[in-house]
């Protein structure tokens, strides 16, 4: 696995235990599992990704696909896109 | 409409639980024999065939609403005071502009579980593909708040207390026939 995408990833979980109370939500998500499906609020997510563009410099475009903001593996992803 | 409160500890299995208590009250008072809400595999309630219902929760409170003879119904409630940045990411300029106060009646929380309550009256609509709950539009036509979506629309209620922002969307077969109301 490229070393962006890992930076990413774990920088993603740290992003997630500030915007939702604490590690033990995130302790408990595995990378590929859905966000919501786990029980991540709307609320959260959407904190989550207005964190993601200040912490990685970049704004969601506003057709983003779902399947994008799924899960950490796949934010992750997104972001590495970005970078390549 | 029903509500449940959500006991100690507050998590995840209590609200779903009292989710689904505040569902089997809704369909009790909506005449429906079938009171139980299994969960399809997207996590989606199952409500019985011509009772249209759904469910919202906090830590603290549930709520269901079922319309019988609906096509889809959406309910939200939303605790969480948004940012200026938050409302900016899910909030379009001119929904900012025109439904936000002191232009509009609105605050960017009851907004934002319009748009949740909208996508969720709207998300299993078959010609709609797969979208996301900020991409939905907001507009308001004769003091109605209306939902819009490639062409799908869908009227709101909402209801704004000092910690609780709550909405409704009802779709009844395809076109809307009531008008959004805003009340304290």
């Amino acid at each position: 696995m490229p070393d962006t995408v890992v930076k990413a990833r774990q920088q993603i979980r740290e992003l997630l235990v500030d915007v939702f109370g604490g590690p033990s939500f995130v302790d408990g998500v595995h990378d590929a599992v859905s966000l919501r499906e786990a029980g991540l609020p709307s609320t959260a997510l959407v904190a989550l990704l207005v964190a993601m563009e200040d912490a990685f410099g970049f704004e969601w475009d506003d057709d983003v696909p779902p399947e994008a903001l799924r899960s950490i593996e796949s934010l992750a992803g997104h972001v590495a896109a970005l970078r390549d | 409409m029903e509500t449940s409160p959500v006991p100690p500890p507050h998590g995840p299995a209590e609200q779903f639980t009292a989710g689904r208590r505040a569902a089997a009250a809704a369909l009790a008072a909506a005449g429906s024999i079938e009171r139980t809400v299994p969960r399809a595999r997207d996590g989606r309630p199952l409500f019985p065939q011509g009772f249209a219902g759904s469910i919202s929760h906090t830590g603290r409170l549930a709520i269901a609403a079922v319309v019988p003879g609906a096509e889809t119904v959406g309910v939200d409630i939303e605790p969480t005071v948004m940012t200026p940045r938050v409302a900016a990411f899910f909030l379009r300029e001119q929904e900012r502009r025109l439904l936000l106060a002191p232009i509009g009646h609105y605050t960017a929380r009851d907004l934002f579980a319009a748009k949740e309550a909208a996508f969720k009256a709207m998300n299993h609509i078959g010609t709609l593909g797969e979208f996301l709950f900020w991409q939905i539009d907001l507009s308001q036509s004769d003091g109605a708040l209306i939902a819009t979506y490639r062409g799908e629309s869908v009227p709101l209620w909402i209801r704004s207390e000092a910690d609780l922002s709550f909405a409704v969307a009802i779709r009844r077969g395809g076109s809307w026939d009531g008008r959004s109301r805003r009340t304290h």
